[in-house]
Protein backbone atom coordinates (compact mmCIF):
# COMPACT_ATOMS: atom_id res chain seq x y z
CA UNK A 1 0.00 0.00 0.00
CA UNK A 2 1.05 3.39 -0.96
CA UNK A 3 0.49 5.36 2.14
CA UNK A 4 0.97 9.23 2.51
CA UNK A 5 3.89 9.59 5.11
CA UNK A 6 1.94 11.51 7.42
CA UNK A 7 -1.04 8.77 7.95
CA UNK A 8 1.63 6.28 8.03
CA UNK A 9 1.66 5.97 12.52
CA UNK A 10 -1.64 7.53 12.87
CA UNK A 11 -3.15 5.74 15.75
CA UNK A 12 -6.44 6.67 14.10
CA UNK A 13 -5.68 5.23 10.59
CA UNK A 14 -8.10 2.43 9.12
CA UNK A 15 -6.41 1.75 5.22
CA UNK A 16 -7.87 -0.31 2.46
CA UNK A 17 -6.25 -1.85 -0.40
CA UNK A 18 -7.63 -4.57 -2.27
CA UNK A 19 -5.02 -7.07 -0.62
CA UNK A 20 -4.84 -6.12 3.11
CA UNK A 21 -6.35 -3.86 5.68
CA UNK A 22 -4.88 -1.52 8.32
CA UNK A 23 -7.24 -0.97 11.45
CA UNK A 24 -5.18 1.00 13.69
CA UNK A 25 -8.60 3.05 15.10
CA UNK A 26 -9.27 -0.42 16.12
CA UNK A 27 -13.15 -0.23 14.39
CA UNK A 28 -15.22 -2.32 13.77
CA UNK A 29 -15.25 -3.58 10.44
CA UNK A 30 -16.99 -6.47 9.01
CA UNK A 31 -16.60 -7.07 5.28
CA UNK A 32 -16.99 -3.74 3.55
CA UNK A 33 -18.96 -2.59 6.55
CA UNK A 34 -17.56 -0.04 8.92
CA UNK A 35 -18.97 0.72 12.27
CA UNK A 36 -17.98 4.07 14.33
CA UNK A 37 -19.59 3.74 17.93
CA UNK A 38 -17.07 5.56 19.80
CA UNK A 39 -16.65 9.67 18.91
CA UNK A 40 -12.85 10.69 17.62
CA UNK A 41 -11.17 11.76 14.46
CA UNK A 42 -10.43 8.96 11.75
CA UNK A 43 -8.25 8.76 8.87
CA UNK A 44 -9.72 6.37 5.68
CA UNK A 45 -7.07 5.99 3.04
CA UNK A 46 -7.92 3.97 0.24
CA UNK A 47 -5.45 2.88 -2.19
CA UNK A 48 -6.20 1.43 -5.65
CA UNK A 49 -9.32 0.01 -3.70
CA UNK A 50 -12.45 -1.79 -5.03
CA UNK A 51 -12.30 -5.27 -3.33
CA UNK A 52 -16.21 -3.98 -2.79
CA UNK A 53 -18.60 -2.53 -4.80
CA UNK A 54 -19.70 0.11 -1.88
CA UNK A 55 -17.87 1.03 1.75
CA UNK A 56 -20.57 0.71 4.37
CA UNK A 57 -20.39 3.57 7.17
CA UNK A 58 -22.26 4.13 10.14
CA UNK A 59 -22.79 6.70 12.84
CA UNK A 60 -24.01 5.48 16.05
CA UNK A 61 -26.44 7.38 17.96
CA UNK A 62 -25.26 10.18 19.66
CA UNK A 63 -21.66 9.66 18.44
CA UNK A 64 -19.23 12.98 17.20
CA UNK A 65 -16.96 12.13 15.15
CA UNK A 66 -14.53 13.32 12.27
CA UNK A 67 -13.58 11.11 9.16
CA UNK A 68 -10.70 12.40 6.50
CA UNK A 69 -11.65 9.84 3.74
CA UNK A 70 -8.66 9.79 1.40
CA UNK A 71 -8.32 7.99 -1.91
CA UNK A 72 -5.78 7.55 -4.13
CA UNK A 73 -5.86 5.42 -7.68
CA UNK A 74 -3.76 4.79 -10.71
CA UNK A 75 -6.43 3.11 -12.50
CA UNK A 76 -9.63 3.29 -13.06
CA UNK A 77 -12.19 2.94 -10.09
CA UNK A 78 -16.31 2.53 -9.35
CA UNK A 79 -17.63 2.75 -5.77
CA UNK A 80 -20.10 3.24 -3.48
CA UNK A 81 -20.01 5.25 -0.40
CA UNK A 82 -22.67 5.00 1.69
CA UNK A 83 -23.09 6.51 4.88
CA UNK A 84 -25.40 5.65 7.86
CA UNK A 85 -26.21 8.92 10.90
CA UNK A 86 -28.24 7.79 13.58
CA UNK A 87 -30.28 9.55 15.57
CA UNK A 88 -28.64 12.98 17.11
CA UNK A 89 -25.49 11.93 14.91
CA UNK A 90 -22.80 14.56 14.18
CA UNK A 91 -20.43 13.72 11.48
CA UNK A 92 -17.90 15.82 9.90
CA UNK A 93 -16.37 14.33 6.87
CA UNK A 94 -13.45 15.72 4.31
CA UNK A 95 -13.29 13.75 1.26
CA UNK A 96 -10.36 13.89 -1.42
CA UNK A 97 -10.13 11.96 -4.12
CA UNK A 98 -7.32 11.89 -5.77
CA UNK A 99 -5.29 10.02 -8.84
CA UNK A 100 -1.60 9.34 -9.49
CA UNK A 101 -2.02 9.18 -13.28
CA UNK A 102 -4.67 10.52 -15.77
CA UNK A 103 -7.64 8.08 -15.17
CA UNK A 104 -11.35 7.76 -14.11
CA UNK A 105 -13.46 7.38 -11.05
CA UNK A 106 -17.16 7.02 -10.70
CA UNK A 107 -18.31 7.29 -7.19
CA UNK A 108 -21.60 7.95 -5.21
CA UNK A 109 -21.50 8.98 -1.98
CA UNK A 110 -24.32 8.82 -0.43
CA UNK A 111 -25.93 9.91 2.99
CA UNK A 112 -28.73 9.35 5.49
CA UNK A 113 -29.88 11.18 8.35
CA UNK A 114 -31.55 10.29 11.23
CA UNK A 115 -33.89 12.55 13.52
CA UNK A 116 -31.70 15.49 14.76
CA UNK A 117 -28.18 14.08 12.73
CA UNK A 118 -25.57 16.60 11.39
CA UNK A 119 -23.52 16.45 8.87
CA UNK A 120 -20.71 18.41 7.47
CA UNK A 121 -19.17 17.52 4.22
CA UNK A 122 -16.11 19.08 2.45
CA UNK A 123 -15.26 17.69 -0.54
CA UNK A 124 -11.72 18.74 -2.81
CA UNK A 125 -11.35 17.42 -6.37
CA UNK A 126 -8.80 18.03 -7.40
CA UNK A 127 -8.51 14.25 -9.68
CA UNK A 128 -6.42 14.00 -12.68
CA UNK A 129 -8.69 12.41 -15.45
CA UNK A 130 -12.12 11.97 -15.38
CA UNK A 131 -14.83 12.38 -12.51
CA UNK A 132 -18.44 10.98 -12.50
CA UNK A 133 -19.50 12.10 -8.64
CA UNK A 134 -22.85 11.79 -7.28
CA UNK A 135 -23.36 13.04 -3.59
CA UNK A 136 -27.06 12.21 -3.03
CA UNK A 137 -28.43 13.15 1.04
CA UNK A 138 -31.74 12.08 2.19
CA UNK A 139 -32.45 14.11 5.35
CA UNK A 140 -35.11 11.55 6.72
CA UNK A 141 -35.49 12.93 10.51
CA UNK A 142 -36.58 15.76 12.20
CA UNK A 143 -33.91 18.64 12.22
CA UNK A 144 -31.51 16.87 10.33
CA UNK A 145 -29.03 19.20 8.92
CA UNK A 146 -26.18 19.11 6.08
CA UNK A 147 -24.06 21.65 5.20
CA UNK A 148 -21.78 20.68 1.85
CA UNK A 149 -18.51 22.21 1.27
CA UNK A 150 -17.11 21.83 -2.11
CA UNK A 151 -14.08 23.02 -3.81
CA UNK A 152 -13.30 21.64 -7.36
CA UNK A 153 -9.44 22.85 -9.12
CA UNK A 154 -9.31 21.42 -12.36
CA UNK A 155 -6.53 21.65 -14.35
CA UNK A 156 -5.53 19.56 -18.13
CA UNK A 157 -8.08 18.28 -19.49
CA UNK A 158 -9.97 16.95 -16.91
CA UNK A 159 -13.56 16.44 -16.39
CA UNK A 160 -15.63 16.65 -13.85
CA UNK A 161 -19.27 15.61 -13.96
CA UNK A 162 -20.73 16.54 -10.66
CA UNK A 163 -24.57 15.68 -9.29
CA UNK A 164 -25.48 16.76 -6.14
CA UNK A 165 -29.18 16.26 -4.95
CA UNK A 166 -30.51 16.45 -1.34
CA UNK A 167 -33.80 15.42 -0.62
CA UNK A 168 -35.56 17.27 2.71
CA UNK A 169 -37.90 14.00 3.56
CA UNK A 170 -38.57 14.94 6.32
CA UNK A 171 -39.90 18.64 8.50
CA UNK A 172 -37.55 21.16 9.51
CA UNK A 173 -34.37 19.99 7.82
CA UNK A 174 -32.05 22.07 6.64
CA UNK A 175 -29.34 21.75 3.66
CA UNK A 176 -26.84 24.19 2.86
CA UNK A 177 -24.26 23.72 -0.49
CA UNK A 178 -21.75 26.03 -1.17
CA UNK A 179 -19.44 25.02 -4.17
CA UNK A 180 -16.52 26.70 -5.04
CA UNK A 181 -15.42 26.11 -8.81
CA UNK A 182 -11.91 26.50 -10.69
CA UNK A 183 -11.32 25.60 -14.30
CA UNK A 184 -7.89 26.41 -16.06
CA UNK A 185 -6.64 24.88 -19.31
CA UNK A 186 -9.07 22.99 -20.84
CA UNK A 187 -10.61 21.74 -18.05
CA UNK A 188 -14.24 21.17 -17.90
CA UNK A 189 -16.52 21.36 -14.71
CA UNK A 190 -20.37 19.99 -15.60
CA UNK A 191 -22.64 20.44 -12.12
CA UNK A 192 -26.17 19.37 -11.65
CA UNK A 193 -27.17 20.96 -7.83
CA UNK A 194 -30.78 19.91 -6.80
CA UNK A 195 -32.74 20.78 -3.68
CA UNK A 196 -35.95 18.85 -3.28
CA UNK A 197 -38.48 19.66 -0.36
CA UNK A 198 -41.51 16.94 -0.44
CA UNK A 199 -45.45 18.28 0.24
CA UNK A 200 -45.59 18.39 3.93
CA UNK A 201 -42.20 18.82 5.16
CA UNK A 202 -42.36 22.53 5.87
CA UNK A 203 -40.35 24.66 8.10
CA UNK A 204 -37.30 23.21 5.88
CA UNK A 205 -34.32 25.54 4.71
CA UNK A 206 -32.86 24.55 1.69
CA UNK A 207 -29.83 26.70 0.24
CA UNK A 208 -27.13 26.59 -2.73
CA UNK A 209 -24.48 28.80 -3.81
CA UNK A 210 -22.57 28.21 -6.99
CA UNK A 211 -19.05 30.11 -7.54
CA UNK A 212 -17.15 29.65 -10.38
CA UNK A 213 -14.00 31.33 -11.74
CA UNK A 214 -12.30 30.10 -15.10
CA UNK A 215 -8.58 31.30 -15.69
CA UNK A 216 -7.96 30.41 -19.85
CA UNK A 217 -10.34 30.92 -22.60
CA UNK A 218 -10.57 27.14 -23.39
CA UNK A 219 -11.87 25.81 -20.03
CA UNK A 220 -15.55 25.19 -19.22
CA UNK A 221 -17.48 25.24 -15.83
CA UNK A 222 -21.41 24.57 -16.17
CA UNK A 223 -23.76 24.89 -13.17
CA UNK A 224 -27.39 23.95 -12.87
CA UNK A 225 -28.68 24.88 -9.83
CA UNK A 226 -32.29 23.22 -9.15
CA UNK A 227 -35.05 23.70 -7.04
CA UNK A 228 -37.71 20.99 -6.20
CA UNK A 229 -40.26 22.39 -3.72
CA UNK A 230 -43.66 21.44 -3.34
CA UNK A 231 -44.26 23.04 -0.01
CA UNK A 232 -45.12 26.93 1.20
CA UNK A 233 -44.14 26.95 3.92
CA UNK A 234 -40.21 26.49 3.77
CA UNK A 235 -37.25 28.82 2.86
CA UNK A 236 -35.12 28.08 -0.58
CA UNK A 237 -32.91 29.88 -2.60
CA UNK A 238 -30.25 29.24 -5.10
CA UNK A 239 -27.98 30.80 -7.70
CA UNK A 240 -25.09 30.64 -9.67
CA UNK A 241 -22.12 32.91 -10.56
CA UNK A 242 -19.60 31.85 -13.00
CA UNK A 243 -17.40 34.06 -14.97
CA UNK A 244 -13.55 34.91 -15.09
CA UNK A 245 -11.96 37.00 -12.95
CA UNK A 246 -13.38 40.63 -11.79
CA UNK A 247 -11.49 42.79 -13.72
CA UNK A 248 -12.73 45.62 -10.77
CA UNK A 249 -11.16 43.38 -8.17
CA UNK A 250 -7.72 42.91 -10.36
CA UNK A 251 -7.62 46.62 -10.74
CA UNK A 252 -7.84 47.35 -7.47
CA UNK A 253 -5.01 44.96 -6.19
CA UNK A 254 -2.84 46.40 -9.21
CA UNK A 255 -3.54 49.84 -7.93
CA UNK A 256 -1.44 48.94 -4.68
CA UNK A 257 1.26 47.38 -6.90
CA UNK A 258 0.93 43.86 -6.89
CA UNK A 259 2.13 42.14 -10.39
CA UNK A 260 -0.88 40.94 -12.31
CA UNK A 261 0.32 37.86 -11.57
CA UNK A 262 0.16 38.59 -7.84
CA UNK A 263 -3.09 39.88 -8.00
CA UNK A 264 -4.78 37.05 -10.13
CA UNK A 265 -3.01 34.71 -7.42
CA UNK A 266 -4.44 36.51 -4.63
CA UNK A 267 -7.61 36.52 -6.22
CA UNK A 268 -7.75 32.87 -6.94
CA UNK A 269 -6.72 31.99 -3.50
CA UNK A 270 -9.52 33.90 -2.42
CA UNK A 271 -11.72 31.88 -3.71
CA UNK A 272 -9.29 28.49 -1.86
CA UNK A 273 -8.57 29.64 1.47
CA UNK A 274 -12.01 30.07 2.81
CA UNK A 275 -12.17 26.09 2.02
CA UNK A 276 -8.93 25.42 3.27
CA UNK A 277 -9.80 27.00 6.91
CA UNK A 278 -12.55 25.03 7.59
CA UNK A 279 -9.90 21.85 7.58
CA UNK A 280 -9.40 21.08 10.96
CA UNK A 281 -6.11 18.78 10.34
CA UNK A 282 -3.02 21.05 9.09
CA UNK A 283 -1.20 18.01 7.62
CA UNK A 284 -4.43 17.52 5.42
CA UNK A 285 -5.01 21.27 4.69
CA UNK A 286 -1.04 21.40 3.70
CA UNK A 287 -1.55 18.32 1.39
CA UNK A 288 -4.37 20.00 0.08
CA UNK A 289 -3.06 23.62 -1.04
CA UNK A 290 0.16 21.96 -2.37
CA UNK A 291 -1.99 20.12 -4.77
CA UNK A 292 -3.69 22.99 -5.60
CA UNK A 293 -0.61 24.98 -6.27
CA UNK A 294 0.75 22.45 -8.08
CA UNK A 295 -2.22 22.62 -10.58
CA UNK A 296 -2.72 26.13 -10.82
CA UNK A 297 0.83 27.41 -10.33
CA UNK A 298 1.62 29.92 -13.09
CA UNK A 299 -2.14 29.33 -14.40
CA UNK A 300 -3.36 32.04 -12.73
CA UNK A 301 -2.53 34.42 -15.93
CA UNK A 302 -5.32 34.21 -18.28
CA UNK A 303 -3.53 32.73 -20.77
CA UNK B 1 9.66 65.62 -5.84
CA UNK B 2 6.40 66.75 -8.66
CA UNK B 3 3.70 65.40 -10.04
CA UNK B 4 2.59 67.58 -13.38
CA UNK B 5 0.07 67.22 -15.66
CA UNK B 6 0.29 68.61 -18.58
CA UNK B 7 -2.64 69.57 -20.98
CA UNK B 8 -4.56 66.56 -20.27
CA UNK B 9 -7.63 65.37 -22.53
CA UNK B 10 -8.72 62.06 -21.73
CA UNK B 11 -11.96 60.10 -22.98
CA UNK B 12 -14.19 57.20 -22.35
CA UNK B 13 -15.88 55.52 -24.52
CA UNK B 14 -16.09 58.62 -27.29
CA UNK B 15 -17.25 61.04 -24.28
CA UNK B 16 -14.29 63.29 -23.86
CA UNK B 17 -14.41 64.35 -19.98
CA UNK B 18 -11.00 66.11 -19.40
CA UNK B 19 -10.12 68.73 -21.60
CA UNK B 20 -6.88 70.65 -21.70
CA UNK B 21 -6.05 70.01 -17.52
CA UNK B 22 -3.06 71.46 -16.03
CA UNK B 23 -2.06 71.02 -12.53
CA UNK B 24 1.30 70.53 -11.06
CA UNK B 25 1.76 69.47 -7.23
CA UNK B 26 5.07 69.24 -5.32
CA UNK B 27 6.39 67.40 -2.84
CA UNK B 28 4.83 68.40 0.71
CA UNK B 29 1.66 70.21 -0.67
CA UNK B 30 -1.67 69.53 -0.38
CA UNK B 31 -4.23 70.31 -3.03
CA UNK B 32 -8.19 70.27 -3.09
CA UNK B 33 -10.14 69.73 -5.94
CA UNK B 34 -13.60 70.85 -5.64
CA UNK B 35 -16.56 70.95 -8.83
CA UNK B 36 -19.62 70.23 -9.79
CA UNK B 37 -20.90 66.54 -10.26
CA UNK B 38 -19.79 64.72 -13.60
CA UNK B 39 -16.79 67.20 -14.11
CA UNK B 40 -14.26 64.48 -14.35
CA UNK B 41 -12.79 65.11 -10.95
CA UNK B 42 -12.52 61.19 -10.29
CA UNK B 43 -11.41 60.87 -14.10
CA UNK B 44 -8.09 62.87 -12.97
CA UNK B 45 -7.42 60.28 -10.23
CA UNK B 46 -8.50 57.26 -12.34
CA UNK B 47 -6.15 58.64 -15.22
CA UNK B 48 -3.36 59.03 -13.31
CA UNK B 49 -3.67 55.75 -11.49
CA UNK B 50 -3.95 54.20 -14.97
CA UNK B 51 -7.92 52.74 -14.95
CA UNK B 52 -7.89 50.60 -18.35
CA UNK B 53 -11.25 51.86 -19.75
CA UNK B 54 -10.02 55.82 -19.49
CA UNK B 55 -7.98 56.51 -22.69
CA UNK B 56 -5.51 59.93 -22.82
CA UNK B 57 -5.98 61.57 -26.26
CA UNK B 58 -3.01 63.87 -25.43
CA UNK B 59 -1.32 65.45 -22.89
CA UNK B 60 0.52 63.90 -20.52
CA UNK B 61 1.12 63.03 -16.81
CA UNK B 62 4.92 63.36 -15.64
CA UNK B 63 6.04 61.78 -12.19
CA UNK B 64 9.69 63.95 -11.34
CA UNK B 65 9.63 64.91 -15.10
CA UNK B 66 9.32 61.25 -16.29
CA UNK B 67 6.28 60.53 -18.18
CA UNK B 68 4.12 57.86 -16.75
CA UNK B 69 1.42 57.57 -19.28
CA UNK B 70 3.21 54.21 -20.48
CA UNK B 71 3.40 52.75 -17.26
CA UNK B 72 1.26 49.75 -16.34
CA UNK B 73 -1.43 50.48 -13.10
CA UNK B 74 1.09 48.70 -10.44
CA UNK B 75 4.10 50.43 -11.68
CA UNK B 76 3.03 53.54 -11.36
CA UNK B 77 1.76 52.38 -7.98
CA UNK B 78 5.33 51.22 -7.28
CA UNK B 79 6.73 54.86 -8.29
CA UNK B 80 4.30 56.30 -5.44
CA UNK B 81 1.03 56.80 -6.97
CA UNK B 82 -2.02 55.78 -4.62
CA UNK B 83 -5.32 56.30 -5.21
CA UNK B 84 -7.75 56.39 -1.90
CA UNK B 85 -10.55 54.75 -4.22
CA UNK B 86 -14.69 56.48 -4.23
CA UNK B 87 -15.88 52.94 -3.85
CA UNK B 88 -13.41 50.47 -2.44
CA UNK B 89 -13.61 47.30 -4.17
CA UNK B 90 -14.47 44.07 -2.24
CA UNK B 91 -12.44 40.64 -2.68
CA UNK B 92 -13.51 37.94 -1.10
CA UNK B 93 -11.35 35.65 0.67
CA UNK B 94 -8.57 37.28 0.50
CA UNK B 95 -7.46 39.02 4.04
CA UNK B 96 -6.32 42.53 4.68
CA UNK B 97 -3.24 41.23 6.29
CA UNK B 98 -1.88 38.97 3.27
CA UNK B 99 -3.09 42.24 0.83
CA UNK B 100 -1.22 44.69 2.26
CA UNK B 101 1.79 42.37 3.30
CA UNK B 102 1.74 41.63 -0.45
CA UNK B 103 1.40 45.13 -1.21
CA UNK B 104 4.40 45.89 0.85
CA UNK B 105 6.46 43.05 -0.08
CA UNK B 106 5.94 44.03 -3.81
CA UNK B 107 7.52 47.11 -3.09
CA UNK B 108 10.93 45.52 -1.29
CA UNK B 109 14.04 44.94 -3.26
CA UNK B 110 14.89 41.82 -4.56
CA UNK B 111 17.44 41.01 -1.71
CA UNK B 112 14.82 42.42 1.32
CA UNK B 113 12.96 40.81 3.44
CA UNK B 114 9.85 41.67 4.87
CA UNK B 115 10.11 42.03 8.85
CA UNK B 116 7.16 40.34 9.95
CA UNK B 117 6.93 41.46 13.38
CA UNK B 118 7.61 44.95 12.66
CA UNK B 119 5.09 44.91 9.91
CA UNK B 120 2.48 43.48 12.44
CA UNK B 121 3.35 46.23 14.69
CA UNK B 122 2.54 48.65 12.38
CA UNK B 123 -0.42 47.36 11.07
CA UNK B 124 -1.97 46.98 14.26
CA UNK B 125 -0.88 50.93 14.96
CA UNK B 126 -2.80 51.47 12.02
CA UNK B 127 -5.80 50.06 12.97
CA UNK B 128 -5.96 51.35 16.39
CA UNK B 129 -5.42 54.86 14.66
CA UNK B 130 -8.07 54.67 12.25
CA UNK B 131 -10.33 52.15 14.94
CA UNK B 132 -11.18 49.70 12.63
CA UNK B 133 -11.48 46.99 15.76
CA UNK B 134 -8.52 44.26 16.38
CA UNK B 135 -10.45 41.41 14.08
CA UNK B 136 -9.27 43.97 10.96
CA UNK B 137 -6.20 42.07 9.79
CA UNK B 138 -8.29 38.99 9.40
CA UNK B 139 -11.43 40.25 7.88
CA UNK B 140 -11.89 39.44 4.12
CA UNK B 141 -10.87 42.51 1.97
CA UNK B 142 -13.80 45.41 2.54
CA UNK B 143 -15.97 42.81 2.37
CA UNK B 144 -18.95 43.21 5.01
CA UNK B 145 -17.18 46.93 5.63
CA UNK B 146 -19.78 49.97 5.98
CA UNK B 147 -19.13 52.47 3.68
CA UNK B 148 -16.97 54.21 6.45
CA UNK B 149 -15.09 51.22 7.16
CA UNK B 150 -13.88 50.95 3.80
CA UNK B 151 -13.21 54.52 3.38
CA UNK B 152 -10.99 54.17 6.86
CA UNK B 153 -9.30 50.90 5.31
CA UNK B 154 -8.05 53.11 2.43
CA UNK B 155 -6.34 55.16 4.57
CA UNK B 156 -4.79 52.51 6.41
CA UNK B 157 -3.14 51.28 3.22
CA UNK B 158 -1.92 54.92 2.39
CA UNK B 159 -0.63 54.67 6.07
CA UNK B 160 0.96 51.14 5.00
CA UNK B 161 2.33 52.14 1.94
CA UNK B 162 3.90 55.60 2.10
CA UNK B 163 2.84 56.69 -1.29
CA UNK B 164 4.82 59.56 -2.66
CA UNK B 165 1.69 61.59 -4.07
CA UNK B 166 -1.79 60.31 -3.39
CA UNK B 167 -5.34 60.98 -4.84
CA UNK B 168 -8.23 60.90 -2.11
CA UNK B 169 -11.60 60.45 -4.12
CA UNK B 170 -14.27 61.49 -1.85
CA UNK B 171 -12.80 60.18 1.10
CA UNK B 172 -15.26 61.72 3.04
CA UNK B 173 -18.47 60.66 1.68
CA UNK B 174 -19.96 57.91 3.82
CA UNK B 175 -18.53 59.18 6.93
CA UNK B 176 -20.14 60.56 9.92
CA UNK B 177 -18.62 63.53 11.69
CA UNK B 178 -16.57 61.33 14.34
CA UNK B 179 -15.10 59.45 11.42
CA UNK B 180 -14.07 62.32 8.88
CA UNK B 181 -12.70 64.02 12.37
CA UNK B 182 -10.38 60.53 12.30
CA UNK B 183 -9.70 60.72 8.60
CA UNK B 184 -8.77 64.03 8.28
CA UNK B 185 -6.10 63.91 11.78
CA UNK B 186 -4.64 60.90 10.37
CA UNK B 187 -4.29 61.95 7.17
CA UNK B 188 -3.34 65.10 8.51
CA UNK B 189 -0.50 63.44 10.26
CA UNK B 190 0.89 61.75 7.12
CA UNK B 191 1.33 65.45 5.33
CA UNK B 192 5.25 65.51 5.27
CA UNK B 193 7.89 66.96 2.46
CA UNK B 194 7.34 63.47 1.03
CA UNK B 195 3.88 63.35 0.34
CA UNK B 196 1.60 65.18 -1.91
CA UNK B 197 -1.80 65.21 -1.58
CA UNK B 198 -4.55 65.70 -4.02
CA UNK B 199 -8.32 65.87 -2.26
CA UNK B 200 -11.29 65.52 -4.28
CA UNK B 201 -14.52 66.57 -2.61
CA UNK B 202 -17.45 68.25 -2.58
CA UNK B 203 -17.24 69.62 0.82
CA UNK B 204 -16.15 72.00 2.79
CA UNK B 205 -16.25 69.70 5.78
CA UNK B 206 -13.15 67.63 5.25
CA UNK B 207 -11.10 70.53 4.05
CA UNK B 208 -11.74 71.86 8.13
CA UNK B 209 -9.64 68.93 9.04
CA UNK B 210 -7.07 68.71 5.81
CA UNK B 211 -6.14 71.85 5.25
CA UNK B 212 -5.41 72.26 1.80
CA UNK B 213 -2.45 74.79 0.45
CA UNK B 214 -4.62 75.11 -3.11
CA UNK B 215 -8.16 74.73 -3.83
CA UNK B 216 -8.87 74.54 -7.47
CA UNK B 217 -12.29 74.40 -9.05
CA UNK B 218 -12.75 72.14 -11.87
CA UNK B 219 -15.56 72.15 -14.67
CA UNK B 220 -16.42 70.75 -17.79
CA UNK B 221 -13.03 68.60 -17.55
CA UNK B 222 -10.12 71.65 -16.86
CA UNK B 223 -9.07 73.63 -13.71
CA UNK B 224 -10.88 76.91 -14.41
CA UNK B 225 -10.07 78.49 -10.61
CA UNK B 226 -7.61 78.12 -8.66
CA UNK B 227 -6.91 80.45 -4.84
CA UNK B 228 -6.88 79.25 -1.17
CA UNK B 229 -9.27 79.07 1.91
CA UNK B 230 -11.80 81.87 0.94
CA UNK B 231 -12.91 79.62 -2.39
CA UNK B 232 -13.92 76.93 -0.50
CA UNK B 233 -15.74 79.55 1.89
CA UNK B 234 -17.75 80.86 -1.01
CA UNK B 235 -18.45 77.65 -2.22
CA UNK B 236 -20.13 76.35 0.58
CA UNK B 237 -22.14 79.66 0.59
CA UNK B 238 -23.13 79.69 -3.03
CA UNK B 239 -22.23 76.97 -4.54
CA UNK B 240 -20.56 76.71 -8.27
CA UNK B 241 -23.12 79.09 -10.16
CA UNK B 242 -21.25 82.08 -9.60
CA UNK B 243 -18.17 80.52 -11.16
CA UNK B 244 -19.61 79.57 -14.52
CA UNK B 245 -21.39 83.46 -14.66
CA UNK B 246 -18.26 85.06 -13.42
CA UNK B 247 -16.38 83.12 -16.27
CA UNK B 248 -19.25 82.75 -19.22
CA UNK B 249 -19.03 79.01 -18.72
CA UNK B 250 -21.94 77.44 -20.33
CA UNK B 251 -23.66 73.50 -18.84
CA UNK B 252 -22.59 71.13 -21.07
CA UNK B 253 -24.77 68.08 -22.06
CA UNK B 254 -22.67 65.18 -21.12
CA UNK B 255 -23.71 61.27 -22.59
CA UNK B 256 -23.70 58.59 -19.78
CA UNK B 257 -21.04 56.33 -20.27
CA UNK B 258 -19.74 53.16 -18.65
CA UNK B 259 -16.95 52.27 -16.48
CA UNK B 260 -17.13 48.43 -18.09
CA UNK B 261 -19.38 45.20 -16.50
CA UNK B 262 -18.34 43.28 -14.09
CA UNK B 263 -18.14 39.82 -15.03
CA UNK B 264 -18.93 37.53 -12.00
CA UNK B 265 -20.53 39.31 -9.10
CA UNK B 266 -20.64 38.06 -5.32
Amino acid sequence: MEMLNFLKDNPYLIAFDNIETINNANIAIKDNHLTFNKGNEFFVFLDNFDKFNSLNFTIKKEQDIKIYLITYQSRKIEIDYNFELQEKANLKIFTNFSSRRKTFLNANLKFTLAKNAKLTVLSALTFNGEVKLNETVNLNGLNATVDIDLLNVGGKTSKYYVNQDVFHNEKATISNIDNWLIATDQAKLAYSVSGSIQKGKEFSKCRQSNKGIMLSDSCEIMVEPKLFIDEYNVEASHGAAIGQMDELQLYYLLSRGLTENDARSLIISGYINPFISLIDNKEIATQLTSQISRLIRRKAYNE
Amino acid sequence: MTLEIKDLYVSIEDNLILKGLNLTVNGGETHAIMGPNGTGKSTLAQICMGHPSYKIESGDILLDGESIIEKTVDERSRLGLFLAMQNPIEVPGVTNFDFVKAAIQTRMKKDEHLRIGRFILKFEKASEDLKMGKGLAHRFLNQGFSGGEKKRNEILQMKMLNPRFAFLDEIDSGLDVDALKLVGQNVTELKSPELGLILITHYQRLLDYIIPDYVHIMINGKIVMTGKEELINRIDQEGYDWVKKELGIEDLETKPYSLGTCPSKH
